[in-house]
C-alpha cells in the first residue's frame, strides 16, 4: 500500500500535478451542499410566509418576526457559505444582506424611515410597500396598472417624508431630511413636472393632499386645489376645490432667473406652488415653529384637462338594496347640479338595472357635438337606447368593472372619481374607502342564506380568500386575455402560468389542478383574487354560462349570485389591506420574495444589484454553481479536481462532478450513463442520448452567420481554454447542474428532484448561437414554445430565454427534464436553418411529435386526457 | 308529519388574545356558524367576565401581559367544570402543549393556524354537546 503512495507521489511530481488535498475538497462541497440545502429552505418559508397573505391562516405579529429571523439567518449563513467557498469573493453581499434586514426590522417596528428614500416619485412606481407613505388609496390607484380596463391618470405623489422635509427647512433653513434635502424633494417635482407637461410650456394640474393619521392609520383628504397657468399674467393660479370662504394666503413667485428658459420658468412656479399649499396646510400660525409630527401630508399631483364628464362611482350604499348594485353618477360642468344616475349589478355582466336622466335644456349637446335627441345614437347593447344619457352602456361597464377590481384590491367597498375627457378617455382621478355605513348582515341571516344556496362544489385548496361572482368562463392557455369577458369567473383544468393575464381579468378563479404554491396562486395573491385550486371535477361541474358565487374561504362555490354574500365577503371575512398584519406581511413580503436578478451576464447581477432575499439566495446559488464549474482554472495551486468524462456513445463530451450520491459508488474512471445516481440527470441524459435528437443535416454556416454572432462569441472565448468546450454536470443524488457549451451556444440546467415534491423544480437557460440576430430570435421562440408545452413559466429576452417550472408531480419534472436533454441535442445548429417564422413553426411541430409526446403521455397519465392532441401541440405556438 | 329537526347547540364563546387580529379573524367566523361570541384582548378584563358568564368554549393565547394563558385556563375551569378550553399560542412547545392538555385544555393549537382547523375544532364541539343532550322536537 505505502509503494503504491510512494509511486502516486513520484508520478505527480513527475508532471507537476499537485493531488488535492480531500479534506478542502470535502470542506468545499459541503459548503456548496449547505448552499443548496439553505436555499431550498429559504424558498420554503418564502412561499409559506406568501401563502398566509391568502387568508387561510390566522396569524399575529410574532408569527411575522420569528419568520422573518428564521429567513434572515438563513439567508446569512448562505452568504457566509458563498464566502467560504470562493475565498471571500463576496463580501459586499454582506452589505446587501445588512441593508435589506435593516428594511425588514424597520417594517417590523413600523418604521417607514428605511422605505423613504425617494421623496417625489410618479404614480406608476407606488406600490404597497410605500403604502405608510403614500396612503393606501393612492397603493390602489397605482395598481389599476395591473389591470386593464380604465387606469388612473397620470402623476406623481410627494410623499409624506418629502413634505415633511419641504416644511421643515421653510421654518428651519439648515433642517434636512434622513436621507436627502428640501432641494432634492424640489428637484424631484421639478422633474415629475417636466414629464407631465410633454412638450407644453404649460399646463392644469389637480393637486390632492391627504393626511394620513399614524395613530389610527386612516387617511382623509384635506384639500384640493387646482394650479392653473394664467400665460396673460405669466402665474400660476393656485384655486382651491371647492373655493373656501377665505381668500387663501398664497404669494405669487414674483422673482425668477431671467435667462430661465421658458418652460423652467413655469416649472419653477409650480415646484413653488406646492410649497406654498405645504406651508399653508402644515401650519396654521406661520410664526410656529414646531412642526406636529403626527401630522403627514401625502401630495398627489396629476394632470387635470378641463374634463367634458365628471363623475363618481360607489360600489355600495348605505341602507339596502333589494338587488345588490352599484352607483354611477355622471354629471357636465354646464349642468352639474342635473346628474345622470345608474345603477349596475356589481357582477359580471354589469347589467345595467336602473338609470335617472334629467330632462336636458332643448339643444342640448353632448361633448362630442352630437345633439341629446341625434338619431346617431349608441346602443348599449342591452335594447337600452343611450338616448340623452351621458354615458354609453360601454362605458358604464368599464366604470363598474375597474371599481369593483378596485374593491377587490382594497378589500373594502370604495367611491372612485371619473373624468371623461373631450377625447372620449376615461380615467379614474380618485378613491376613498366607502364613508357611508353599511346594512351590517346579521350572521344568522348569513348561515340561513348559505344553509339553502344550492352547492356546486367545494373542496380543494383555498389560494386567496374572498368571494367573487359572476357568470362561469372556461380558460385555457390558448384563450387570449381579450376574450376573456372582464368580471367573469375563471376556471381552468391546470393552473398554468400563462393564465396570468387572463387573471387580471377575472372576479375569481377555480382550477382542478395546482398547488398554493404555484407561480399562477402567487399571482392570485398579489391580485387578491378569491383562487381555489385543486377542486375535483370543476370544469364538468361548472359549465360555462352559469352564475355563480365562489367562497374561497370555505372552499365552496354555490349556485347563482348571492348577494348576501358577496356584501359580506368584502369585509368582515376575508384578511384585507385594513388588517394591520397584511400591510405588514405584504411590505416584508416585497423585499423577500420578488427576484430581479435573473440574467447571470446582466451588468446588475453583483451583490451591490441584489434588492431582496430571493435576490441573495439566487446570486449565491449561481456564484456557487459557476465557483465549482471553473474550480480548476480559479485555484491553480489546489491542483486537479476530479471530473469524470462520461462514455455517452454521441458526439458530445460532459464531465461530471459528484458531489454526493450523484453516481453509483463502484462506477468506472469513465461512467456510463447506467452508473449515475442523480435523479435529475439521469431524467436529462435519457432525453440526451434518444437516437433521434442527434440530427445530421445541419446546413452549412455563411460567412454572415459567423460574422454577425462574433461579439458574443468572441467574449465567450475569451475564457479560459481549459474551460471552453467543457459541458460539466455537478451531481447530487437530488439535484444537478448541467453547464453546456455545445457549439456556440450555452445552456444551462439546473434542477431539484427528491424526496420533498415542495422543494422539486427545473430551470432552464438558454443563449447565443452563431446564426444572424433574426434567426437566433426564431431558435429563442422555437425553445421558448417548447417550453411553455410543458408549462415552464417562460421569460425571452433578445435570444436568452429563461424558463421554470414547479411541480409537486415528480413524474412531469422527470418527464421535462428528459425533454430538455433531447431539446439540448436538436437544437444545435437549428438557428441556422430558420429562414422564416414558418420554419420555427414547422420545428415546433417536428420537436412536439418527436419528443413532448412521452411529455404528454406522463400529463396524460396522471390528470387525464387532454382534450386533444390538435391542443396540445398547438398549446405554445399560440402564445 | 311533522320533520323532525334537532335543534344545534349555540355555543357562548370568549375568545382572548392580545393581538386584536386574531379576535377580529376569528368572531365574524365563529357567528357565522350560528355561536355568541365575545372578544378580549387583555387577561384581567376576560377573566372578570369569567366570573360573571358561563361560557361554553374559551379559546385563549397563552403569552399575555398580566394573567397568562394558563391563569386563564383555571380560571375558566373555576367557573364552570364544562367550559372547554383551547389554548392558541405562537409559542407552542411540547411542555406547553403537555402543561395545557394536563391542566384540562381539550386542544392545543400552534399559530399560525388555519382557520378551517379551529372551525373544525369547534365542531367536534358542538357535536359533543348535541350528543350528551336531548334532541328537541321542532315541528317545522
Amino acid at each position: 500500500m505505502w509503494l503504491n503512495r510512494l509511486w502516486r507521489k513520484k508520478r505527480l511530481r513527475r508532471t507537476g500535478i499537485t493531488e488535492i488535498n480531500i479534506w478542502r475538497l470535502q470542506a468545499l462541497f459541503n459548503n456548496f451542499r449547505r448552499i443548496l440545502f439553505l436555499n431550498n429552505a429559504v424558498l420554503e418559508e418564502m412561499t409559506h410566509l406568501e401563502r398566509t397573505l391568502g387568508g387561510e391562516f390566522i396569524f399575529d405579529n410574532s408569527f411575522l418576526e420569528a419568520s422573518v429571523r428564521t429567513l434572515a439567518s438563513r439567508v446569512h449563513h448562505v452568504t457566509y457559505n458563498l464566502n467560504a467557498l470562493t475565498g471571500n469573493s463576496y463580501i459586499p453581499l454582506y452589505d446587501s444582506y445588512q441593508r435589506i434586514r435593516t428594511i425588514l426590522d424597520d417594517i417590523l417596528s413600523g418604521n417607514t424611515r428605511a422605505l423613504a428614500a425617494v421623496p417625489v416619485l410618479p404614480l406608476y412606481q407606488v406600490s404597497w410597500e410605500l403604502e405608510q407613505l403614500v396612503g393606501v388609496d393612492l397603493v390602489c390607484l397605482a395598481e389599476l396598472q395591473h389591470h386593464p380596463g380604465i387606469q388612473a391618470a397620470r402623476g406623481f405623489v410627494v410623499t409624506s417624508e418629502g413634505s415633511r422635509t419641504l416644511f421643515r427647512q421653510m421654518i428651519s433653513p439648515g433642517a434636512a431630511g434622513k436621507d436627502f434635502t428640501a432641494d432634492d424633494v424640489r428637484a424631484g417635482m421639478a422633474e415629475q413636472f417636466r414629464q407631465l407637461l410633454d412638450n407644453r410650456r404649460a399646463r392644469r394640474f389637480s393637486v390632492v393632499v391627504t393626511g394620513i393619521d399614524e395613530q389610527v392609520d386612516l387617511v382623509t383628504e384635506i384639500a384640493r386645489f387646482f394650479l392653473i397657468p394664467d400665460r396673460e399674467k405669466n402665474r400660476i393660479e393656485i384655486v382651491a376645490d371647492p373655493p373656501p370662504f377665505e381668500k387663501l394666503p398664497f404669494r405669487v413667485l414674483d422673482r425668477q432667473d431671467p435667462d430661465m428658459d421658458e418652460r423652467d420658468r413655469w416649472i419653477d412656479q409650480y415646484v413653488h406652488s406646492l410649497e406654498q399649499i405645504v406651508h399653508f396646510l402644515l401650519s396654521s400660525d406661520p410664526e410656529e415653529e414646531v412642526v406636529d409630527v403626527a401630522e403627514r401630508i401625502v401630495i398627489f399631483v396629476r394632470c387635470s384637462p378641463v374634463p367634458a364628464i365628471t363623475g363618481s362611482v360607489e360600489t355600495r350604499r348605505g341602507g339596502r338594496s333589494i338587488t345588490d348594485s352599484l352607483t354611477i353618477i355622471a354629471r357636465t360642468p354646464e349642468l352639474v347640479d342635473l346628474p345622470d344616475t345608474y345603477r349596475l349589478r356589481r357582477t359580471y355582466p354589469f347589467d345595467i338595472l336602473q338609470s335617472i336622466l334629467p330632462p336636458r335644456p332643448a339643444g342640448y349637446r353632448f361633448a362630442d357635438g352630437r345633439l341629446a335627441t341625434s338619431h346617431t345614437v349608441t346602443q348599449s347593447g342591452h335594447g337600452c337606447e343611450r338616448g340623452s344619457a351621458l354615458l354609453s352602456g360601454k362605458i358604464l361597464k368599464s366604470l363598474a368593472e375597474t371599481s369593483m377590481t378596485l374593491e377587490r384590491v382594497l378589500g373594502m367597498p370604495v367611491t372612485i372619481e371619473w373624468d371623461i375627457l373631450e377625447d372620449g378617455s376615461c380615467y379614474i382621478t380618485r378613491l376613498y374607502q366607502m364613508q357611508a355605513a353599511l346594512d351590517q348582515v346579521a350572521a344568522s341571516e348569513l348561515a340561513e342564506v348559505e344553509a339553502s344556496a344550492a352547492i356546486l362544489c367545494q373542496g380543494g385548496q383555498m389560494v386567496q380568500s374572498g368571494v367573487g361572482a359572476g357568470r362561469v368562463v372556461h380558460v385555457s392557455d390558448e384563450m387570449s386575455p381579450a376574450e376573456f369577458p372582464a368580471g367573469a369567473v375563471a376556471v381552468a383544468r391546470f393552473a398554468s402560468p400563462q393564465l396570468t393575464p387572463v387573471l387580471q381579468r377575472a372576479a375569481a378563479v377555480i382550477t382542478e389542478y395546482g398547488t398554493a404554491t404555484g407561480h399562477l396562486a402567487t399571482v392570485a395573491r398579489e391580485l387578491r383574487l378569491p383562487a381555489l385550486f385543486g377542486v375535483a371535477k370543476a370544469c364538468s361541474l361548472l359549465p360555462s354560462g352559469i352564475e355563480v358565487t365562489v367562497h374561497a374561504g370555505e372552499s365552496k362555490v354555490y349556485a347563482g349570485v348571492l348577494d348576501i354574500l358577496l356584501r359580506k365577503g368584502t369585509g368582515e371575512l376575508s384578511f384585507s389591506p385594513f388588517d394591520q398584519e397584511y400591510r405588514t406581511l405584504r411590505r416584508l413580503l416585497r423585499f423577500i420574495m420578488p427576484l430581479s436578478l435573473i440574467d447571470p451576464e446582466a451588468a446588475n447581477f453583483s451583490p451591490e444589484g441584489c434588492r431582496t432575499f430571493h435576490d441573495i439566495i439566487h446570486f449565491c446559488h449561481e456564484k456557487a454553481v459557476d465557483e465549482l464549474a471553473h474550480f480548476q482554472e480559479r485555484r491553480p495551486g489546489l491542483g486537479a479536481i476530479r471530473t469524470s468524462r462520461m462514455q455517452l456513445g454521441v458526439p458530445m463530451d460532459i464531465r461530471v462532478l459528484d458531489i454526493g450520491g450523484g453516481l453509483a459508488a463502484d462506477c468506472q474512471a469513465n461512467p456510463l450513463p447506467a452508473d449515475i445516481r442523480s435523479d435529475p440527470f439521469a431524467a436529462f441524459l435519457e432525453g440526451l442520448l434518444q437516437p433521434g435528437a442527434w440530427a445530421d443535416n445541419q446546413p452549412s454556416l455563411g460567412f454572415r452567420d459567423i460574422v454577425s454572432s462574433m461579439p458574443r462569441s468572441m467574449g465567450m472565448l475569451t475564457g479560459p481554454v481549459d474551460a471552453l468546450g467543457d459541458n460539466l454536470a455537478i451531481v447530487g443524488n437530488e439535484y444537478v447542474n448541467i453547464s453546456l457549451r455545445l457549439g456556440y451556444h450555452f445552456s444551462v440546467v439546473d434542477a431539484h428532484l427528491g424526496s420533498d415534491d415542495s422543494r422539486n423544480y427545473v430551470y432552464f437557460r438558454f443563449a447565443g448561437g452563431l446564426a444572424d440576430p433574426e434567426r437566433r430570435g426564431r431558435r429563442a421562440r422555437f425553445i421558448r414554445d417548447v417550453l411553455k408545452a410543458m408549462d415552464f413559466k417562460v421569460s425571452v429576452k433578445g435570444d436568452l430565454v429563461i424558463g421554470r417550472i414547479k411541480s409537486d408531480q415528480p413524474r412531469i419534472l422527470r418527464a421535462a427534464l428528459s425533454a430538455l436533454g433531447a431539446l439540448t441535442a436538436f437544437s444545435r445548429q437549428r438557428d441556422t436553418s430558420l429562414y422564416s417564422d414558418e420554419d420555427a413553426d414547422i420545428l415546433f411541430r417536428l420537436f412536439a411529435e418527436m419528443f413532448l409526446v412521452q411529455f404528454q403521455h406522463v400529463v396524460s397519465d396522471i390528470y387525464g386526457e387532454w382534450e386533444s392532441q390538435a391542443e396540445f401541440s398547438s398549446a405554445a405556438t399560440a402564445g | 308529519m311533522n320533520k323532525l329537526d334537532i335543534a344545534v347547540k349555540r355555543l357562548r364563546i370568549l375568545v382572548l388574545d392580545d393581538e386584536p387580529i386574531v379576535c377580529k379573524r376569528l368572531k365574524p367566523t365563529f357567528e357565522k356558524m350560528g355561536h355568541i361570541v365575545e372578544t378580549f384582548i387583555d387577561s384581567s378584563s376576560a377573566l372578570k367576565r369569567l366570573r360573571e358568564t358561563v361560557f361554553d368554549l374559551v379559546i385563549t393565547d397563552l403569552k399575555m401581559e398580566g394573567a397568562d394563558g394558563m391563569q386563564v385556563l383555571l380560571g375558566a375551569k373555576e367557573s364552570s367544570a364544562r367550559t372547554q378550553v383551547i389554548v392558541i399560542t405562537g409559542f407552542a412547545t411540547l411542555e406547553t402543549a403537555s402543561e395545557s392538555l394536563r391542566k384540562g385544555a381539550i386542544d392545543f393549537i400552534a399559530k399560525p393556524f388555519k382557520i378551517s382547523d379551529i372551525v373544525a375544532c369547534v365542531k367536534r364541539l358542538e357535536k359533543q354537546y348535541c350528543c350528551s343532550q336531548v334532541p328537541e322536537v321542532v315541528p317545522s
